[in-house]
């Protein structure tokens, strides 16, 4: 085969930088305008790159993050599964924000989860942990102690009357929730509402005690995420949420503040068990929206797309 | 320079120990003390009747005490180590009594070889009650480890504060897994009678009592390294008083061969410097002869047959396969499992979830202090293969995760009468959610789905079992049934022969929704929840509407 072929020369290499410079100050002011204007902002492409554009997007993360804050993010890393399974966070997008969160000034960054299996197989085997161990300032805890969580009650709570939620989340820390999109037995999916269960202690009453749905819409009300960032790299469309199941790849970031509508998004990126869906289909989805947590149909909302 | 090696050989036991983890390379002999064991390796070869690769470094061990002597007693046993250091620290300053029937006292570890011996031959694993290396081990597995993690966690929680207060994150996170066991009390007991023991004379264990000591004794003569005492003693009997192991006689020129360890105690504190330990070839004379009598023998030889008789002609022993006993992955066939099996607990103790626990009675003495997995306890994790990697007899194989894998432990079975959503018309899908081989799938029955365990894709993990919400007894429970036990071979290759599949199957789910084309009856039964009564649709998966 004729490798030489293939070669970029200088003069090429340096015509195409320049094209490509020029493309992308065009585009540039146009990604860099108000972007609170957007309910949702969905970028495809690698989770790095594009989690770094939904955030541009976002308007930046120091809209968000302040100086001086302690930020959590709340992925999903709750199975001790690598991240091709689907079942977890995907780590270049959580270290991507995290990066983000100390460059704006944050003084820590907590990652936190209650993992459902063995908190230390958990972190060892969903790599976020591995990968953010470079970024002075972060830290990436599996808790599973409930000396670390504090009970605070839900004053709008229709099945659930107290709580005990991490203490860290309930000290004015910024709260990102990080979820993986994954289809969930119980609810359908599991994406930034249903995983604000991994920030309670006892996550097993909502299944055998209440109604999960309610549940998890009650446990919304007292616990708002500032910014909800959906990793759509990867689908578990089915046998979520442990896997092992079938593992899509919309290659999609979904980034907003809306809660609901975050996750309403979502359920539309890929048919789950095998079947389409809208938001409004996702029994807990639904409730958080009659209750108030946020907008459910996408079509009325406003929705800023990009390739990375 | 005996106690420095002393302390470096418990440091190094304690280390070994401490790393017997999940994370352990394949590599590392983690259990490499009771490898060493020639007592436990000759009884698990005798009783197992196979040659077992790991007890042969005990052969190190036999020829290291033809060369040198029962050295191992004074230097390597970290059983006579931990003896050495709570007799100074409990003992020190007691006077002890005279015992007037010593040399009959010490026949006791012979008469207990014997009996270990022949029980072995006949059939029955029964070293482990007395065997300083298991022993040791498995009161570190019961009562140390557990001790020392609830310590840790209590310092930890104490200092809390401070680290929170520097702003330490990790640290102020930090805890440890706490591990429990049944039986931690009876093998505490156990450890501190023998300590208890010593208070008769120092050493009063391996004098009279340790059957590794025995056996070591009954080659040590050969060794090459042999007491002198020189023309300069004065007889002023300060080494016989001093002697740990009571092995200066009458006459303190001469030496009871299988009895010194050359703890070298003797040579320090003569004032003339008349004792030395040369090399020497002869045997020793009279005092090389181990004292047992004809009759002793005997009887002990009657004794062991007698215990291995009771131990292994009762109903437990016609029961073995049928018992609800679940064992590690990798165990082997129950009869060679409890023969070879030589119970240090080294298995409990690495165990990453703490779902290996020892057995009582639950298989009769042959069983005691097997492993079993006490499934609604904890799980077996699916990424963890250490039981086989630290078992020095491969009593549990060492596998590879993929071999393990396909090791069923059991088979989950789902008992409807006590099931959420079968007995009750209630929403409840852990087992489904949480089991890791998609074992569990849910039926459309009577306008519900409901769970149901597929049998070919159940390994006997357990996490169904753990997590079921019911309260006592688990709705799901792993039982014995379809276990797959193999001495050897694969069991990738035995799984697939029987057609068992654990792997991921993603295409399973779609499989129930076509199957699920079922209607709800008109009035059919409400579901009793506090909630907006939600009506299961089955033609879509659950959670949507």
């Amino acid at each position: 085969m004729d490798y030489h072929r293939r070669k970029i020369s200088r003069r090429q290499f340096l015509k195409t930088a320049a094209a490509g410079m020029a493309i992308g100050m065009m585009n540039g002011p146009s990604s860099l305008i108000a972007k609170e204007e957007y309910d949702l902002v969905v970028i495809s492409g690698d989770p790095a790159a594009a989690t770094k554009k939904a955030l541009e997007a976002m308007g930046g993360i120091s809209r968000f993050v302040k100086k001086g804050q302690r930020v959590i993010l709340k992925p999903n890393m709750s199975f001790s599964r690598t991240p091709d399974f689907g079942t977890t966070t995907h780590p270049l997008v959580i270290v991507t924000v995290a990066q983000a969160c100390i460059e704006a000034g944050a003084q820590q960054v907590l990652v936190l989860d209650h993992t459902l299996q063995r908190a230390e197989l958990c972190l060892e085997r969903a790599g976020i942990r591995e990968a953010c161990k470079n970024i002075p300032g972060v830290h990436v805890l599996a808790l599973q102690e409930r000396k670390f969580f504090r009970e605070i009650k839900i004053p709008q709570g229709k099945v659930l009357e107290r709580v005990e939620v991490i203490k860290e989340v309930l000290d004015n820390s910024v709260l990102i929730n990080m979820p993986v999109a994954k289809s969930h037995s119980a609810t359908g999916v599991s994406f930034g509402m249903k995983g604000l269960m991994g920030l309670i202690w006892d996550r097993e009453s909502f299944h055998s005690q209440y109604n999960i749905n309610q549940a998890i819409a009650d446990l919304g009300t007292v616990i708002k995420p500032q910014l909800t960032i959906l990793d759509a790299t990867r689908a578990l469309v089915s046998g979520g949420p442990g896997g092992p199941g079938q593992v899509k790849k919309p290659n999609l970031i979904i980034a907003g503040i809306d809660p609901v509508a975050v996750d309403s998004y979502g359920v539309s990126i890929a048919p789950w068990y095998g079947q389409n869906f809208k938001g409004r289909q996702v029994e807990h989805l639904l409730i958080a929206h009659q209750r108030g947590l946020g907008k459910i149909d996408i079509d009325q909302l406003t929705i800023f797309k990009e390739k990375a | 320079m005996k106690r420095f090696i002393q302390t470096v050989s418990l440091c190094l036991f304690s280390a070994f120990f401490v790393f017997a983890t999940y994370k352990l390379p394949t590599w590392f002999p983690a259990d490499i003390y009771l490898r060493l064991d020639p007592l436990l390796g000759l009884n698990a070869i005798l009783a197992a009747r196979e040659i077992i690769g790991r007890a042969l470094w005990a052969v190190i061990t036999i020829g290291a005490t033809l060369v040198i002597g029962r050295f191992f007693c004074a230097y390597v046993c970290p059983m006579g180590a931990s003896i050495d250091f709570l007799d100074f620290i409990f003992f020190r300053k007691k006077k002890r009594p005279v015992l007037k029937a010593e040399a009959s006292f010490r026949k006791a570890k012979y008469f207990l070889l014997v009996i270990f011996i022949t029980a072995a031959i006949a059939g029955l694993s029964l070293a482990f009650l007395m065997d300083p290396m298991s022993l040791l081990t498995r009161f570190y597995t019961f009562f140390i480890y557990p001790l020392a993690i609830t310590l840790i966690n209590l310092l930890l929680d104490l200092v809390r504060p401070l680290f929170q207060a520097l702003g330490w994150v990790t640290l102020s996170h930090l805890h440890y897994f706490q591990s429990v066991y049944y039986m931690s009390a009876i093998t505490l007991l156990i450890f501190g009678g023998i300590i208890v023991f010593n208070r008769l004379a120092p050493r009063s264990w391996c004098r009279y009592l340790c059957p590794l000591g025995a056996f070591l004794s009954l080659i040590s003569p050969l060794g090459i390294f042999k007491r002198r005492v020189s023309d300069e003693c004065n007889e002023c009997l300060k080494c016989q008083k001093v002697c740990p192991m009571g092995a200066i006689v009458e006459n303190p020129r001469r030496t009871h061969l299988p009895e010194c360890i050359q703890c070298r105690t003797c040579a320090k504190v003569c004032p003339q410097n008349a004792i030395t330990f040369p090399a020497s070839l002869s045997l020793g004379g009279e005092y090389s002869q181990v004292d047992f009598s004809r009759r002793g023998f005997v009887y002990s030889l009657a004794g062991g047959l007698g215990a291995g008789f009771l131990a292994t002609q009762t109903p437990f022993t016609l029961r073995q396969s049928k018992h609800q006993l679940i064992r590690p992955p990798g165990a082997i066939p129950e009869t060679e499992f409890l023969r070879t099996c030589i119970r240090c607990g080294e298995c409990m103790k690495s165990c990453l979830t703490n779902t290996l626990q020892p057995c009582l009675w639950e298989s009769g003495f042959s069983g005691l202090w097997t492993p079993k997995m006490d499934l609604r306890l904890a799980p077996c994790d699916q990424n963890c293969n250490v039981c086989g990697k630290v078992c020095p007899t491969q009593a549990i194989r060492s596998l590879s995760l993929e071999e393990k894998t396909h090791a069923k432990a059991g088979t989950a079975i789902l008992r409807k009468e006590m099931c959420l959503v079968w007995a009750q018309n209630k929403i409840c899908l852990i087992c489904d959610e949480i089991c890791p081989y998609n074992a569990i799938v849910f039926r459309p029955v009577e306008g519900y789905r409901r769970p149901v365990v597929v049998a070919s894709k159940c390994n006997g993990c357990g996490f169904c079992e753990q997590r079921c919400p019911v309260k006592g007894e688990a709705a799901i429970v792993v039982v014995p049934d379809g276990e797959i036990r193999l001495k050897e071979g694969s069991y990738i290759k035995e799984a697939k022969k029987l057609e068992l599949e654990f792997k991921p199957d993603p295409g399973d789910d779609r499989f129930i929704l076509e199957d699920s084309g079922l209607k709800i009856e008109e009035g059919g039964k409400k579901v009793k929840d506090r909630t907006p009564a939600v009506e299961p649709v089955p033609e879509k998966p659950k959670g949507f509407l």
